[in-house]
């Protein structure tokens, strides 16, 4: 698991919230405790103060008549040692923070120390005498003045003034809010501190438990969905996400999904395209090639002539002169033929005629009408399946295809004794094959696909310009189709086939049989019948 | 009796003289000092021998210490209430060495009549002090001459510095000292009152109850501030020694030997001069020199002389 991932992140996010408010919930669930404890506090020190300020009352009233007489002997006899040993000795019983002996003049006589500083000094605040109560007793600051009488027998010797820390209990109850106080909030520490633990435990196995969860819920198909996308952007769109969420990580894994769908389709579509697009360019390589080679031959022959022409003409040969002109008419021709067949050639890929239900065996019998004066001369007996379909063809063109092939075929059946032209339909594996086969020379297989090559011509010194089975590729192809030849080799004939995608419209392909009531189309094939399955025709 | 009794008693008696021998076999039985010596000193306070054990008690230890693998033992700290009992146990035998200043050494040499002064007390690093009188800053009072028909504030009629040598030197000048109750006094003799401490004196010479007092210079300098400065010294006494050793007469001299070599070695450990330092701020011991001790011994016709022997 990575350290970084938006899993662990959201599970650090929200382990740090759940720690933060607990953390914040125990703060202050100890400041309203310790709060109510100090309250608690304020009304025990109400209450005891209460209850102690009179028998504290009692106690120093006592004290002091006590400290009056017992100093009394000493101060009379100004036995300062003994003062001082007194003093000392009452510090034992009595939280004793100044302790003055005050003689009968109002100035202090001893202060208990070694120093005794406050020697000779007037004794600081009022003392009590007949109109002043004994002993008085004064609170401030946290100290308590006890002002008393050192006297024996109603013989007042001076006055003793002895200032108190605060009184025992007092500062029992004061150290006891101090230290429990302080027991209390470390005891709330410890315990916030144990809390804080636990929850610090429980947090980080919350967050380990929701950086699964989100690991498993979130980051896992987002690593998914990251994945795919890189196996996308590498080409690679054969892997489909398989996350089936109906959140919006569902939404975008389909998205995903749908987008490699759509992406392999142009991919599919581009590689056709370029497929095509090479396929176009060879053939326009060799397309080049063949016309500047065969375009040049004429021109060759007629720059040959022209010169023969020339040196026949000067010695006044006028019969070789004809000649010469005579061939170099024929060169042009030759390439005037060439141009034609080029024009045409180009046109296939330019114009374009709506498709439409054509009935082949119509189309047949167009051909064979007008091939009808290359036919008969030679006796070629051609043979129509009976149920030729109804295909969705440009008319004209598929024409042009069928005359092609079935001049090429009585072109190459010449030399047969009795030489014949099949034309019919076979299924191959559920698709139509359209067939016009010949028993005339045959083709070695090495040269069934260059037949169909521009100004390809198997027989240098046969007819036309070797661009006719190049035009019956080229309107296959523009319909969607195949074409090809078969052959088992020479002398043993030449079958050549092609395939048209779809019938006609809105329905399959139709045999044309039940379209034969075509009045045009039947008045049109008198010298044509078609025999079932294969019949031999005769010319008429 | 018959022969099984008698077997019994025998066994018996064995048994007592093993146990017997085991005891004296022992070894606390073989380290108990052959001989026991017991230091004695007069308490301040009489209801109060607690003060003299706080402060004498690491000395008697140091002493016990460094006295037993000698075989000299150191019995309790023997507290007398006063000289006349101080030297009661002197003649009784129950003490064997003292530590006094000088006037209740010779009183004491005077009445047990068995003491010798050995060692001399070095105490807060003076060998020996002076007594000074003192009076109100505004007093007239400017010599000793003028003290006569005046009360003199002392300490207590023990005290050396603070009573005996303050007479003593009143008896050379030719003033006789009495006590301030006395009826038919001379009207050329001063009159003393007794305040017990040092620092009543000069409170009682302040608030009028004496002319003047005199105590020793230690004490003056310890005076509070703000109540020494209310006060000035008008006369001086010659120098005395600060304190004494002595030991009884019929102390055998190998322990006496051997007491004042260990008490004269015992400031030179930091055990024995802290011991020392608590026993009344102790230094150290000295031998007391000829010089030292003759003079001592004049003292003695002095003081003695100026109590009216």
């Amino acid at each position: 698991m990575r350290t970084s991932g938006i899993g662990t992140r959201y599970a650090f996010y929200v382990a740090a919230l759940s720690l933060a408010l607990v953390a914040v919930t125990l703060a202050a669930s100890g400041a309203i405790a310790l709060g109510r404890m100090r309250v608690l506090q304020q009304e025990l020190r109400d209450a005891v103060t209460t209850a102690r300020a009179a028998d504290d009352e009692r106690a120093l009233d006592g004290a002091a008549r006590y400290l009056g007489l017992h100093l009394f002997n000493p101060l009379y006899q100004l036995d300062v040692e003994r003062l001082n040993e007194a003093i000392q000795q009452t510090q034992a019983w009595l939280p004793v923070v100044s302790f003055l002996v005050v003689d009968r003049d109002g100035l202090v006589l001893t202060d208990g120390t070694a120093t005794n500083v406050m020697y000779g000094e007037r004794a600081p605040g009022p003392l009590p005498r007949d109109d002043v109560p004994d002993p008085m007793l004064i609170r401030r600051d946290n100290v308590t003045e006890l002002r008393f009488r050192v006297a024996a027998g109603g013989v007042s010797a001076g006055w003793g003034i002895v200032t108190l820390k605060e009184p025992p209990w007092e500062a029992s109850l004061r150290r006891l809010e101090e230290e429990r106080t302080a027991e209390l909030w470390q005891g709330h520490r410890a315990s916030l501190v144990s809390l804080g633990a636990l929850v610090l435990l429980a947090t980080v196995g919350v967050g380990v438990l929701v950086s699964l969860l989100l690991s498993r819920t979130l980051a896992r198909p987002l690593t998914q969905m990251s994945r795919a996308a890189a196996q996308i952007a590498a080409g690679n769109l054969d892997h489909p996400l398989t996350l089936d969420s109906p959140d919006e990580l569902g939404d975008l894994a389909r998205a995903l999904n749908r987008m490699a769908g759509e992406l392999r389709a142009h991919e599919e579509a581009l590689r056709a395209e370029r497929s095509d697009l090479a396929a176009k360019n060879a053939e326009l390589e060799r397309f080049n090639y063949t016309v500047s080679h065969d375009l040049k031959t004429p021109l060759v022959t007629i720059r040959g002539f022209a010169g023969l022409a020339g040196g026949d003409l000067a010695a006044g040969r006028n019969d070789a002169v004809r000649k010469d002109l005579g061939r170099i008419v024929a060169a042009a021709d030759k390439m005037h033929r060439l141009l034609d067949d080029l024009l045409e050639l180009s046109r296939i890929g330019r114009v374009v005629h709506p498709p439409e239900d054509v009935p082949l065996g119509g189309l047949v019998r167009d051909a064979l009408e007008l091939l009808k004066g290359q036919l008969e001369p030679r006796g070629i007996v051609v043979e129509v399946a009976p149920e030729l379909p109804v295909v969705r063809a440009d008319r004209r063109r598929l024409l042009e295809v069928l005359q092609n092939l079935l001049e090429n075929a009585a072109k190459f059946s010449g030399g047969q004794e009795r030489p014949r032209i099949e034309l019919g339909m076979r299924e191959d594996a559920g698709e139509r094959v359209i067939f016009v086969r010949d028993n005339g020379r045959g083709i070695e297989p090495r040269f069934l696909e260059r037949v169909f090559g521009l100004f390809e011509k198997l027989d240098p010194g046969g007819e036309g310009t070797g661009v006719g089975l190049a035009l019956v590729r080229r309107i296959v192809e523009a319909h969607g189709g195949r074409v090809w030849a078969e052959s088992a080799g020479l002398g043993r004939g030449a079958t050549f086939c092609f395939t048209l995608p779809g019938g006609p419209s809105g329905a399959a392909a139709v045999p044309e049989k039940q379209i034969q009531s075509d009045p045009g189309l039947s008045g049109s094939s008198g010298s044509v019948q078609p025999v079932s399955p294969v019949q031999p025709v005769t010319p008429s | 009796m018959s022969a099984a009794m008698e077997v019994q008693a025998s066994l018996r008696r064995a048994s007592a003289l093993s146990m017997l021998l085991a005891l004296l076999a022992s070894p606390a039985a073989r380290a108990a000092p052959q001989e026991l010596v017991h230091f004695g000193v007069i308490a301040e306070e009489p209801n109060e021998p607690d003060r003299m054990f706080t402060v004498y008690s690491p000395f008697i230890a140091q002493l016990r210490e460094r006295l037993a693998p000698s075989g000299i033992g150191v019995g309790e700290l023997v507290i007398a209430r006063d000289l006349d009992d101080l030297s009661q146990r002197l003649v009784r035998r129950q003490v064997d060495f003292v530590l006094e200043s000088v006037f209740p050494m010779l009183t004491l040499r005077e009445r047990s009549r068995s003491l010798e002064p050995s060692l001399l007390v070095v105490r807060r690093g003076e060998r020996e002090y002076r007594s000074v009188f003192f009076t109100r800053r505004e007093s007239p009072i400017q010599k000793l001459g003028d003290l006569r028909g005046r009360t003199l504030v002392l300490q207590a009629m023990r005290s050396t510095s603070a009573f005996a040598l303050p007479r003593a030197e009143l008896t050379r000048a030719g003033i006789p000292l009495v006590a301030a109750d006395e009826a038919a006094a001379d009207p050329r003799s001063a009159r003393y009152v007794l305040a017990l401490a040092e620092v009543n004196q000069a409170i009682w010479v302040l608030h009028g109850k004496g002319d003047a007092g005199a105590f020793n210079e230690g004490d003056w300098q310890a005076l509070p501030e703000k109540i020494r400065t209310q006060l000035r010294v008008f006369a001086r006494s010659r120098p005395i020694e600060r304190g004494l050793i002595a030991f009884r007469s019929s102390l055998e001299p190998a322990t006496r030997a051997k007491l004042e070599e260990v008490m004269l070695a015992l400031d030179r450990d930091e055990s024995g001069l802290a011991a020392l330092t608590k026993a009344a701020g102790i230094t150290r011991f000295e031998r007391l020199t000829t010089a030292q001790r003759q003079a001592v011994l004049d003292w003695a016709s002095v003081l003695m002389v100026s109590r009216g022997r």
